[in-house]
């Protein structure tokens, strides 16, 4: 094989770890667990063969009893009077916007029978192209979580709404100074409801607090250009991208937003042959960073002296003055400088982005930006983003006047600081002075839970409401379904409370009609079918900072200096999980994050040298401790692509309330924040690391289904794809074929998945659970590798080899040999062609291959899994018996098996263990039962479901009518489906394309998912040169050699 | 000879001139004449179709139902008149024409639906078929469109399970076997009783009788039982075993989860009798989903309401409402004295006892048996327009579906859908497609 690279998921694979040699030997990670059924404890097996004889005997005659049974009578029960446009069996869609979170995407509702089942995106919104992130589908099971409160609570009792509103009422009337605590808000009509609430009471302050704030970039736009906003970010306008630790494939502002646009010139398809250039500067390994071509990890202390440095050399380009800066500061392989130099090629046409929320920072990117003439064209200061916004400043000065009695009613709007502020407890006690305290959060959670009066909000899918998530773009939200328990919306109790009792459809209709659809009924019924509503986007204009930010300098030098040797903690949010709102979502929590593949849990990351001079290995339970505080018990997890001297720890978990699913799930890392005079702080820059001795399992899927070490990814560089469209992609491996040919008269079904556009961010695999009524099997049952997601992305780790060649530092650049990057902690005993700082990672979406030869078909004894004539590899769960010879023989190892009945069974206690959570089921989708095997359908349900349509309507099936559900969410659009017998299709043009491949093409199994070859835009070659001779001999002495280690290990 | 045979055949060239004219003029009348009467027929059957999809929910022809009986409306009425009203009526209450106003005072001033969208000869087809039927006798009628509607019916209208082997007979030959083996066995003791008492009276006699002694160790039932016990034991066991097997897998077949002909009964006595059979009410009517959604849909208590806000069965009940309609009156709310829906009234949802009860990991598309398939309702349900009380006709086994999908035709023609495939098959020399040419027999069509 032409391609050397040498590819790892995990540092287990990497270091064939002995009891991972053991667990990729065995088909599954763990044998039947007979003991345990057997046991009355863990432990020692108490049963015999008496017991064996009485188990035998009871459910023969249990099983005899259970035949005499009657079936049970099932009632059908109609309509009294059927609603015109509800036909039982036929899916309705509502256009909505989602209220996950306040990036307000428009998304469509799947209702069946009345009840929302699934959430899609909105391909008609421009500003969102129909895409939607893992939160945004999993915030459907908040709607049938049986936790939240079913009604109004006063003082822990449960009150009418009446009663309620009259003690409200009467409280605020004597209050003397009340605020209003809520998260971002970028609803217009709620805006106004809320500012009908403060003119009735004029003490009312309404402040905006984010668990992650952003309120430095905020602050640093007003300080330079005059405009305390949030820009417009057009990724897609910019040549050069280089991000400061700014995840916004992930979970910065708008992700699903800044995916589309990024996406844009990254894809290679229909003979283009350019592609945007992303660097990117962080100290953890994120989303964001894993799809830059060029990645330099640094600490987060450094990003501000990077950032001078970085303006500084610009600066000498442009012939601009310079900051007073004691030396420039440059990383290894003169990155900094190189960085210049392209963002200086590509002036006006670039974008400079920080997610720190350090003023200094943003007020130094600001400065960036305006000496490339960006703004105004990739950043957009005139059509703001209305998506995130905090004051911190203001909720800071609201905690103290809480506890000192200048305020003394508050409501908390949707929001929980009990639990994501630093210094939780001051609030707590403050909290509990006020004489009145009003929430109306959703669930009873640590900041509801405190308050004496409980108004429950309706989920986001009950409600009307509308978002400007940026200027000009307005979404419109409608309910689904009628509330289904006794909650009303928080902008009608703010309505109520002010003296206006009109309900908020209404009033919602009436602000819309008179400020943006001048009276029009069709308007608003148009806007309604639409969900969203355009008026034309105002000039964006051109800024000049008006002076350079010079007061930063000395501060980031300081930092950088005072740290330099010390270990620094950096918080971070997870893809999916983000500040903790969507903690009791069970879905989420067993979203893989996309880089580490753990889930279930949050841990402290650390690079693999810092861990090593620590003496640290994964599961190590460690104390983080900072001045004021520390976490205790956090589990360490190696992870490659940290900078060194940094632990890293997501923020979002150890709930202690909020649901069944949130609790105790990780561990609160909010306490490490900390208020700086101006902004919240996200990282600590001195903290130490102390073992307990203990011992934590991180449940995470990283290397289970192991694919061991075949060439399953194949890249190139952009140079080489020019040169040879098919660089990376030479394949000449002898085919033979044991069976005859197949033949599909009518559709046949296939998928593309292009490797470039992909963004690992897991939409797709949440996406698919709900779709599919994928059960959740909880922490233990991963551990034991028994997860049951039928599509997983896999996640792998490259690094520089033996000939230098790296995908992220590139020595052409430097001119000489790389330089280490400047810091103590760096352990240099470690071998230097292991660079675990510097990897490059690949994201390959996997589901069933829907093989032409299945292995998986030939092995089944009684035919459960077999063929159709459209391609597709059927899975019959009732035909089944459970022999799992199919997994074994899976070369992909798609194949999942219920171990359990993960529905009605207390030992799976999430959403399909009540009648409430089970609502959210596809009626059109089998729950699978305990015993049998099942995997990916390609949507089949969704193909019966498109030809139906086709036959109903007389006409052939058009191509983009099957969408299946991994696709239609896909914010990158990377997944494509299609019959690839219609030759105009598109998947039939990408199946021609010369980057497609399918996996273990030298098993001829003929998958029918084809993937597209990966190609970075660096200068380094990744493919190599393509020699068609003698490659088998090589590939021989590579499988010797590799046979041999092995061994070796074992 | 020239001449005569000129004459000869002049005359017999005139002749047959004067025969094919005859022909001609015979055959032409005779094709005007069927051609007329087709016309007639023609107009009659499409009237039909109309007659039972717009107007059989209200209307029948010998019967009041919500609206009048149509028997001879045609000579009641001015045909102008009957098109106008057809069209819309409220609008000639409205305006005023006496005629109109009289009638829908007469009919409990019921509004009648509007049909905007039915042409004028499509009114006249139905009309046309109101004036047909009105000439036949009545009891004909209902006859011939009862069996039109079963013709499609087949084979599969397998009749109920009331012949021989039924509960009764099963209880009566088990007790006659009974009685036959006491009998047996009384038998039997009292021929051992008379043989031994023989045996004691003319020992000599009996002996001789006797024949030589047989040495018991070479009988098989000594050599099966008492030399191998285990292997006696084992073949017994081994017997009952294949028998009972035998017994239960044909019960586990045919029986277990296998709910042919139930018959529950439902929370009102609603019969498809009366309403498919006897008033010829569309199935789509009130199963209006079966078209077009994966469920036939039951109706909604307001369908019901759609005639029986006037029809009460009074005339059967002295004047009172039928106590089955008052159980629709009373899930919706419907103040009977008012005759509107009361507010006030809770309404309460109709429990209908579900019958037919697919397996949940069995997907079924009504739609794409009904509209795309073209299969009768009754072709699975069985002669409904004849139950008085609903019973499951099929086995609803995956069997029963399978052999249907093996000779069902689909009907490639008429759907632009099936062209590739049947193009394909074509140049395979198959003639026609079946469900199963087409798939159908493969586990993800209705397993996923």
């Amino acid at each position: 094989m032409e391609n050397k690279n040498k590819y790892w998921k995990g540092l287990e694979e990497l270091n064939n770890d002995p009891k991972f040699l053991e667990q990729k030997r065995n088909e599954f990670a763990e044998g039947i667990p007979l003991e345990e059924v057997l046991t009355e404890q863990d432990g020692e097996l108490t049963s015999n063969r008496r017991d064996f004889l009485k188990y035998f005997g009871f459910s023969i005659s249990a099983v005899a009893l259970a035949a005499c049974n009657k079936t049970p009578v099932k009632n059908a029960i109609p309509y009294i009077v059927k609603p015109e446009n509800v036909t039982p069996g036929i899916p309705n869609w509502y256009a909505s916007t989602c209220g996950a979170c306040a990036a307000a995407c428009s998304i469509l509702v799947k209702t069946r029978e009345g009840r929302p089942i699934k959430i899609e995106g909105n391909d008609q919104s421009p500003l969102f192209q129909g895409g939607v992130c893992a939160t945004g589908h999993a915030s459907i099971l908040g709607l049938y979580d049986n936790e939240r409160f079913q009604g109004p609570k006063a003082n822990g009792n449960d009150v009418d709404w009446n009663t309620l509103d009259a003690k409200i009422t009467a409280a605020l009337g004597s209050a003397k100074n009340i605020r209003i605590i809520s998260g971002t808000i970028n609803s217009p009509t709620t805006k106004k409801a809320i500012a009908e609430f403060t003119a009735k009471y004029p003490s009312a302050k309404h402040i905006t607090y984010e668990a992650v704030s952003n309120a430095a970039m905020i602050q640093a736009n007003a300080k330079a250009f005059g405009k305390a906003v949030v820009p417009g970010y057009n990724f897609d306008k910019a040549n050069v991208i280089v991000s400061f630790g700014a995840d916004f494939l992930g979970t910065w502002i708008s992700p699903v937003e800044y995916t589309k646009q990024w996406v844009k010139n990254r894809r290679l398809t229909e003979g283009k042959t350019s592609m945007s250039r992303h660097i990117q500067f962080e100290s953890t390994l994120s989303l964001t960073g894993s799809n830059a071509d060029v990645r330099i990890p640094i600490k987060p202390n450094a990003e501000g002296v990077a950032l001078i440095s970085l303006y500084n050399k610009i600066a000498s380009m442009a012939g601009a003055p310079a900051l007073p800066a004691p030396q420039n500061i440059e990383f290894a392989a003169n990155m900094i400088e190189n960085t210049a130099k392209e963002l200086w090629n590509a002036k006006a046409n670039s974008i400079v982005v920080s997610g720190s929320n350090n003023l200094d920072n943003q007020l130094l990117v600001n400065a960036i930006n305006s000496l490339l003439g960006n703004i105004g064209n990739t950043i957009d200061l005139d059509n703001i983003s209305n998506q995130k916004y905090s004051e911190d400043g203001a909720f800071e000065s609201f905690v103290n006047d809480l506890s000192n009695g200048a305020v003394d009613a508050v409501i908390f709007y949707n929001s929980n600081p009990v639990y994501s502020y630093y210094n939780s407890k001051k609030l707590e006690d403050a909290l509990k002075k006020a004489s009145v305290s009003i929430s109306t959060n959703e669930s009873p959670d640590e900041t509801s839970s405190l308050c004496k009066f409980n108004a429950p909000d309706n989920h986001y899918l009950e409600s009307w409401n509308d978002a400007e998530p940026r200027s000009g773009y307005y979404g419109l939200t409608q309910p689904t379904i009628s509330p289904v328990f006794k909650t009303r919306q928080a902008q009608e109790s703010f309505l109520k409370w002010s003296g206006n009792d009109t309900d908020y459809y209404t009033y919602l209709k009436n602000n819309w009609q008179s400020a943006l659809l001048g009276g029009s009924d069709q308007a608003w019924n148009k806007a309604l079918h639409d969900g969203f509503h355009t008026v034309a986007a105002k000039a964006s204009q051109s800024y000049k900072m008006a002076s350079l930010p010079a007061e930063a300098v000395n501060p980031a030098y300081q930092a950088y200096t005072a740290t330099k040797d010390k270990i620094e903690l950096k918080l971070y949010t997870k893809v999916g999980m983000g500040d903790g709102t969507h903690a009791n979502n069970p879905w989420l929590q067993e979203l893989p994050d996309p880089i580490s593949k753990a889930t279930w849990d949050n841990y402290a990351a650390i690079g693999k040298a810092t861990a090593d001079k620590l003496n640290l290995k994964d599961g190590d339970v460690v104390k983080i401790s900072f001045k004021g505080g520390s976490i205790e018990n956090l589990p360490v997890l190696i992870q490659p692509g940290q900078a060194s001297g940094v632990v890293a720890v997501a923020l979002g978990y150890g709930r202690n309330s909020g649901g069944k699913v949130a609790k105790y799930v990780g561990k609160n890392a909010y306490p490490a924040t900390s208020f700086n005079g101006s902004t919240f702080r996200y990282a600590n820059a001195d903290v130490t690391i102390e073992k307990t001795g203990d011992d934590y399992k991180i449940a995470h899927t990283q290397t289970h289904h192991t694919i061991e070490g075949r060439n399953l990814i194949r890249e190139a560089s952009l140079k080489e794809y020019i040169k040879d469209p098919k660089a990376g992609n030479h394949f000449d491996a002898h085919i033979i074929s044991l069976w005859s040919e197949r033949d599909s008269k009518g559709h046949k079904w296939g998928m593309a998945i292009d490797m470039n556009a992909c963004t690992g961010c897991g939409a797709c695999v949440v996406s698919c659970n709900a779709e599919n009524n994928v059960p959740v099997v909880g922490r233990k049952e991963i551990l034991r590798g028994r997860e049951m997601h039928w599509i997983r992305i896999d996640r792998y780790y490259r690094f520089k080899d033996k000939d230098g060649r790296s995908a992220t530092r590139e020595k052409n650049f430097a001119g000489s040999a790389l330089s280490k990057p400047n810091e103590a902690l760096i352990d240099n005993s470690v071998d230097s062609t292991t660079d675990f700082e510097n990897v490059a990672v690949q994201f390959q979406p996997v589901m069933c291959q829907q093989c032409g030869h299945a292995p998986c078909e030939t092995v089944c004894p009684v035919l459960a899994t077999v063929h159709s004539s459209e391609g597709l590899n059927h899975m019959a769960y009732n035909r089944c018996v459970g022999t799992r010879y199919c997994a074994n023989n899976c070369p992909f190892k798609v194949r999942r098996f219920n171990w359990f009945k993960y529905r009605a069974n207390d030992d799976f206690d999430f959403y399909m263990n009540n009648d409430l959570g089970r609502m959210v089921i596809n009626p059109d989708v089998t729950v699978r039962s305990r015993g049998v095997m099942e995997k990916c359908s390609f949507c089949i349900q969704r193909i019966q479901a498109g030809k139906l349509m086709a036959k109903l309507e007389n006409r052939v099936v058009k191509d983009g009518d099957i969408k299946m559900a991994c696709q239609q969410s896909c914010p990158s659009n990377a997944i494509v489906f299609g019959d690839m017998n219609d030759p105009n299709s598109e998947i039939s043009k990408l199946f021609k394309n010369e980057r497609s491949y399918t996996m273990l093409e030298e098993y001829n199994v003929q998958a029918s998912v084809k993937y597209l070859t990966k190609i970075r835009n660096v200068d380094d070659a990744i493919a190599g040169e393509y020699k068609s001779k003698g490659h088998d001999g090589e590939h021989k002495e590579h499988n010797e050699k590799a046979h041999q280690k092995a061994e070796h290990h074992s | 000879m020239r001449p005569n045979h000129c004459y000869h055949s002049i005359s017999q060239y005139l002749n047959n001139q004067i025969v094919t004219m005859k022909f001609l003029k015979i055959t032409s009348l005779l094709a005007l004449f069927s051609f007329s009467v087709s016309l007639a027929f023609a107009d009659a059957a499409e009237g039909e179709k109309l007659f039972t999809a717009n107007c059989t929910s209200c209307h029948a022809i010998n019967e009041k139902v919500v609206g009048p009986a149509l028997k001879d409306v045609h000579k009641r009425r001015d045909a102008k008149w009957l098109v106008q009203w057809i069209r819309n009526s409220q609008a000639m209450v409205k305006a005023g024409d006496p005629v109109a106003v009289q009638v829908y005072k007469e009919n409990n001033e019921a509004m009648m639906n509007s049909f905007e969208n039915l042409s004028d000869a499509q009114i006249n087809s139905i009309i046309d078929y109101i004036k047909a039927e009105s000439e036949k006798p009545a009891a004909a009628a209902t006859a011939s469109v009862a069996g039109s509607s079963t013709t499609s019916d087949g084979g599969m209208a397998a009749p109920a399970e009331d012949g021989f082997y039924n509960n009764t007979t099963f209880i009566a030959l088990s007790i006659m076997a009974l009685i036959l083996f006491v009998i047996v066995f009384v038998l039997m003791r009292i021929k051992k009783t008379v043989q031994e008492i023989y045996d004691n009276k003319f020992p000599e006699a009996a002996a001789a009788e006797k024949g030589p002694v047989v040495d018991v160790r070479t009988t098989w039932r000594y050599k099966l039982f008492t030399k191998h016990p285990v292997v006696g034991t084992i073949v017994v066991i081994l017997g009952f075993t294949i028998v009972l097997g035998i017994y239960g897998f044909d019960y586990g077949n045919k029986k277990v989860g296998v709910q042919k002909g139930y018959a529950p009964a439902q929370p009102i006595n609603y019969s498809h009798e009366l309403h498919a059979g006897k008033y010829k009410i569309n199935c789509l009517y009130c199963h209006s989903g079966a078209d077009k959604s994966k469920q036939a849909t039951i109706p909604s208590a307001s369908t019901c309401m759609n005639c029986h806000m006037h029809v009460t069965a009074s005339a059967k009940y002295n004047g009172q409402v039928s106590p089955e309609i008052a159980k629709i009156y009373d899930a919706v709310g419907w103040d009977t004295e008012k005759k509107a829906y009361d507010p006030n009234k809770p309404q309460k949802p109709i429990k209908w006892v579900r019958i037919h009860n697919l397996p949940d990991l069995a997907y079924f598309n009504h739609a794409q048996h009904v509209k795309i398939g073209k299969v009768e309702c009754q072709a699975c349900h069985g002669p409904i327009e004849k139950m008085a009380v609903v019973a499951q006709q099929s086995s609803l086994q995956m069997g029963w579906c399978i052999n249907c999908h093996r000779e069902a035709k689909v009907d490639v023609a008429n759907n632009d859908y099936y062209e590739k495939l049947h193009a394909n098959l074509k140049a395979e020399g198959k003639s026609y497609v079946t469900v199963a040419n087409a798939g159908g027999l493969e586990c993800g069509k209705c397993h996923y």
